[in-house]
């Protein structure tokens, strides 16, 4: 158990103590310690991580649906343009970013928006083109708060400037993975993996002897595979696997 | 790293795709054994069967043309396998655990094997209230304990599609099949590698099997019986036993069936499943006892396993039994078929 020792008062010790407050009250009324943010007169400066409003890049997107596979949400869906690409549904979205995290080249990307409005429920449907980028920004704050945290001192700072709400798109480092196939034997020949390659790195080559298809040959463009795995999921035999390339 | 690997292709015996070919010469030829073997490694699941013969609507556009079903199907090039077959050893047996159609083997011979860790699962057909077929996937012994999955059905069912999905998800599997499924199977398992995975082939006695549609029909309109106040059906010395739910038996001659057994059947020669790794059947067993064929390594493992633990009542066989089933068998299924 702790006990709390009683203070000693002599008249040197209770005067100090005095000046010490009016010290601290008179600090508090000319420049307060506030903690709470004016938003939206202030924004805090969000990190560079925020978990925010999605923007996407069309020209990285490969069609590969994992987005809308992984969404715990159930919230992407892909929409018919020149190719599949994802519609969020932001009365779904919990913001927890797993597409963005599983994209495989980086096509989805975080931004610092956090309050979007809509008109209508209809519009929470976001389609990929209203997605390429930040959407109409109206901005009525005048300061920009950082929190500065040093072990245990922490102040806020209060800046007369706008952040500018847009995460530059983070380098995506996931180890290049390439389609291999694991047991050629089970192969059953059908080539939907082939088929299905949105960046055709499945190439089928037709062996002929005598004016006859004999086999199909299947190889793997290593530098157009950007390892998004449709193939993988395609495969009716399971044989197919995504493999590290060091 | 495989990046570069081939697939061939079997020989085009007609211009057309492979589908197409296997149409022609095994379905229209009326060879057909309804196995669904060419159903369940359909890449693009365009094959259908169920209980109707197999089809595939609209294969001109459809096929993929891999030529994989032509591969599996155990009645293109159809050179029929007849008699008992190899075996280690044959003897008679009644479940002390479960009750099915006579001495309920083969649930314990899955069982066994699952038990010893050979298989992780195995594939029954059951049955539901009207006596359509269900499959259904045994993982545990209490699922045998279930009357409408043990029992014979005398119906076609998709047990190779559901054997195939098992064979993606588990690392060994077993199944129970009639002899077509058994040859079928055999044929994947030399075609296709993954299949091998298919570690424990139950093989059942089979003189023939029907569309339940017309079994039921048959049943209604001849017999007036309504199958699904039917709790068992059972062919016995040449006749066709139904036991109603109300313990009623009515049995008549086989021969009576011969309108509606299928096309595929009558070519059929293999009574005993030949290519199992174990064949059941009543054939050559005294009454509530089960005949077991061992043929392969695999299994003679198992059938040690269960008489060592005492799971099975064990009897002698009649072989002269079985061997002049298998001779009839031939007699009544000629092929190739004489005009």
């Amino acid at each position: 158990m702790i006990r709390v020792e009683k203070v000693e008062l002599n008249l040197v010790e209770s005067l100090k103590r005095h000046v010490e407050a009016l010290g601290e009250a008179f600090k508090q009324a000319i420049k307060p310690d506030r903690v709470t943010i004016e938003y939206p007169r202030e924004r805090r400066r969000y990190p560079l991580s925020f978990r925010g409003f999605i923007i996407f890049n069309s020209e990285k997107c490969v069609s590969c649906f994992r987005c809308a596979q992984i969404c715990p949400a159930n919230a992407i869906q892909m929409e018919a343009h020149s190719k599949p690409y994802p519609s969020i549904d932001y009365t779904k979205c919990i913001f927890c970013h797993f597409c963005i995290e599983s994209c495989p080249t980086g096509s989805l990307n975080s931004s610092k928006i956090h309050d979007v409005a809509f008109r209508k429920m209809e519009e929470m449907v976001v389609s990929a083109n209203m997605m390429v980028k930040l959407p109409r920004i109206l901005k009525e704050e005048k300061f920009t708060v950082d929190v500065i945290v040093k072990d245990k001192y922490w102040k806020l700072l209060r800046k007369k400037e706008m952040d500018d709400l847009s995460i530059p798109p983070i380098k995506v480092e996931v180890p290049k993975k390439i389609v291999t196939c694991a047991e050629p034997e089970s192969c059953l020949g059908c080539r939907l993996c082939a088929n299905v390659c949105p960046r055709e790195a499945i190439t089928v080559k037709e062996i002929e002897v005598a004016k006859r298809v004999v086999s199909y040959v299947l190889k793997v463009l290593t530098e157009k595979c950007v390892g998004c795995g449709l193939c993988v999921r395609q495969c009716p035999m399971n044989v197919l696997k995504l493999e590290v390339v060091k | 790293m495989i990046t570069e690997w081939q697939s061939l292709l079997p020989e085009k015996k007609l211009e057309k795709k492979y589908f197409g070919i296997l149409k022609e010469i095994v379905i229209d030829s009326k060879l057909c054994s309804h196995c669904a073997a060419c159903a369940a490694v359909c890449p693009v699941d365009g094959i259908s069967s169920g209980d109707q013969p197999i089809d595939f609507p609209n294969w001109t556009e459809k096929c993929v043309d891999c030529g994989a079903c032509i591969k599996v199907c155990p009645r293109y090039d159809y050179k029929p396998l007849s008699g008992l077959g190899d075996y280690i050893e044959i003897f008679s047996g009644r479940s002390k655990r479960f009750v099915g159609q006579d001495g309920a083997m083969v649930s314990e011979i899955t069982v066994s094997a699952i038990e010893m860790g050979l298989i992780e699962a195995a594939i029954f057909a059951g049955r539901s209230e009207d006596w359509s077929t269900k499959i259904v996937t045994i993982k545990s012994p209490e699922q045998l304990k279930n009357r409408k999955v043990t029992g014979t059905k005398y119906s076609y069912a998709d047990v190779l599609i559901a054997l195939k999905e098992a064979v993606l998800r588990y690392n060994s599997v077993g199944f129970v099949g009639t002899p077509c499924m058994i040859s079928a199977v055999r044929k994947m398992q030399k075609t296709f590698k993954k299949f091998e995975r298919v570690k424990l082939a139950i093989g059942l006695f089979c003189t023939e099997n029907f569309y339940r549609h017309d079994l039921y029909d048959f049943l209604i309109e001849k017999k007036s019986v309504n199958l699904k106040n039917v709790v068992k059906t059972d062919i016995k010395k040449g006749k066709f036993i139904v036991t109603l739910k109300d313990g009623r038996k009515i049995s008549f001659s086989v021969k009576e069936l011969e309108e509606i057994v299928p096309s595929g059947c009558k070519v059929c020669q293999d009574f005993s499943a030949v290519e199992s790794d174990v064949s059941v059947g009543s054939v050559g067993s005294e009454e509530g006892f089960s005949t077991v064929v061992v043929r392969s390594e695999a299994a003679k493992i198992v059938a040690d396993y269960l008489k060592e633990k005492g799971y099975a009542e064990i009897s002698q066989t009649s072989v002269d039994a079985i061997k002049k089933l298998c001779d009839y068998k031939v007699k009544i299924h000629p092929y190739p078929k004489k005009s």
